[in-house]
């Protein structure tokens, strides 16, 4: 059991990485695009909310692998050479900010209105209520659910590294130990050992924040 | 932009049986997704109960089932199970299938990708699950337990329909991830949708793919499935929204709905 991890260490903490890097990235996009997304949404401005609206039904309800092939295999043909990196940390990115709009504006939501009028008749712009007292409430009381959308991130990376793109991930790794090795269970196992450890770390570190930051309603 | 809207690049969806092939290969996901969520659904609810029992041994393994396959890829589980069946498995299966299945749903490999699919679903909505009971006023139970229930029958009459109805949405919004997931079938070699539109995209003129001449761009076949997902995911969101609405009234009562944020937490799994 244990010598097909140690023979294969190198392969096994090269795929983790893979995946850290990959989950990370997409993290910081899916972050970025999520919060956009979230400030369309509670916009003072019909218009903008459909088109956030829109965002987040088209890009939660598409299949990450459907999302995958759009930018990876589709782009291409279409004539641009767009990289694997760039493919998969785009759709994993895009796909998760739908996830990331919909917590934040739950955690808008949960910020109460008589703030929002306070900021507003103390004169601040609605861009200015948002930016710097509404979003700072709504992060914080949206970590648990950042948590888990993270957690899952982790899962989805999975699928990224299982698709066409030459991206060698953990499961990737894992299927060429398996190739190389014929042990299949062994191979795997170590891969879920890798999983695992990433989903407790993550859970780990949003305890934390959970504990020092969130604020309890 | 031009290569997307180009007319010229869509004319395959309405030339031989183009259409026709992919709408086939998308019943089968809608095949696939049926018979994964009822198994999903009651496993899950097992699972549920399992870790409410009162045996500590019991609750303490049937957690620790539901936090690693709940913690793993799901396509992880798909790709080990397609790997270690063993031949006998696979060759009962595909001699013994019942003749009512799809011929799709009859190969080698189905029972992989269906097992994969069950053991992550079950164990994700068995957290929901056991969350909604959860939530529930301790003074529910202790008002059945003093009226003289027994512990099945504080779980059937008075918890469960509670605490289930409260997680319809979180519910509902993972059937709509097990309905993308069954996409991840497609690596494992089963004729779902999305191995169809590859091959659409790659033979053009088989006729036994699409039989027409004209040629498939792999960003339109893929953008139009990816359509045909948002359009089920939301009819799937639209039917439990009037679910709730029309539960809410049967009940009259005060129906404690979740918060914001207990939602986000279940949704975003």
């Amino acid at each position: 059991m244990i010598d097909v991890l140690t023979d294969n260490f190198d392969r096994f903490t090269a795929g983790l990485w893979v995946t850290v890097r990959l989950v990370g990235i997409s993290f910081l996009a899916a972050f970025v695009l999520g919060t956009l997304v979230a400030a369309l949404r509670v916009a003072p401005s019909r218009l903008l909310q459909r088109i956030g609206g829109v965002y987040v039904e088209v890009f939660r309800n598409i299949p990450l692998l459907v999302l995958l092939f759009i930018t990876f295999a589709g782009v291409r043909r279409g004539g641009l050479d767009i990289s694997a990196w760039t493919a998969g940390t785009l759709s994993l990115g895009v796909y998760t900010s739908a996830y990331v709009a919909e917590a934040l504006r739950s955690g808008v939501a949960a910020v109460s209105v008589g703030q929002v009028d306070a900021g507003l008749s103390l004169g601040f712009t609605h861009r200015d209520v948002l930016r710097r007292i509404v979003l700072p409430q709504a992060f914080r009381t949206v970590i648990p659910p950042l948590g888990s959308i993270t957690i899952a991130m982790i899962k989805n990376s999975a699928i990224v590294g299982a698709s066409l793109l030459a991206l060698p991930d953990l499961l990737k790794e894992a299927r060429i130990v398996n190739s190389n090795t014929f042990q299949t269970t062994e191979a795997f196992f170590w891969a879920a050992v890798g999983y695992l450890l990433l989903t407790a770390t993550a859970t780990a570190i949003f305890r934390t924040l959970e504990a020092r930051y969130a604020i309890r309603r | 932009m031009g290569y997307l809207f180009d007319p010229d690049n869509w004319e395959w969806l309405w030339t031989g049986r183009n259409l026709r092939f992919l709408l086939d290969g998308f019943v089968i996901n809608l095949q696939i997704a049926a018979v994964a969520m009822v198994f999903a659904l009651i496993v899950g609810l097992a699972l549920a109960l399992l870790s409410l029992a009162r045996f500590t041994p019991l609750r303490l393994a049937a957690k620790l089932w539901v936090d690693v396959f709940r913690n793993l890829p799901l396509i992880f589980l798909i790709l080990y199970l397609a790997l270690s069946m063993p031949q006998g498995v696979r060759e009962y299966w595909t001699e013994n299938a019942p003749e009512i299945l799809p011929e799709a749903l009859r190969g080698e490999l189905v029972l992989a990708g269906i097992l994969g699919l069950v053991l992550y679903n079950s164990a994700v909505l068995a957290e929901i699950m056991r969350a909604g009971i959860l939530s529930l006023d301790r003074g529910q139970r202790d008002a059945a337990a003093a009226l003289g229930m027994t512990y099945r029958q504080q779980m059937r009459l008075v918890i469960l329909p509670q605490g289930l109805r409260r997680m319809v949405p979180a519910t509902v919004s993972q059937l709509i991830t097990l309905m993308k997931d069954t996409t991840l079938v497609s690596i494992i070699a089963i004729q779902e949708v999305v191995r169809s539109g590859r091959q659409l995209s790659q033979i053009a003129g088989n006729p036994f793919v699409g039989g027409s001449d004209v040629q498939a761009p792999i960003l339109h076949v893929m953008i139009f499935i990816g359509f045909l997902f948002v359009l089920v995911n939301l009819a799937l969101s639209r039917l439990s929204r009037r679910l709730e609405v029309r539960q809410s009234k049967r009940t009259t009562g005060r129906r404690v709905p979740l918060s914001e944020e207990e939602q986000a937490v279940a949704v975003a799994r």
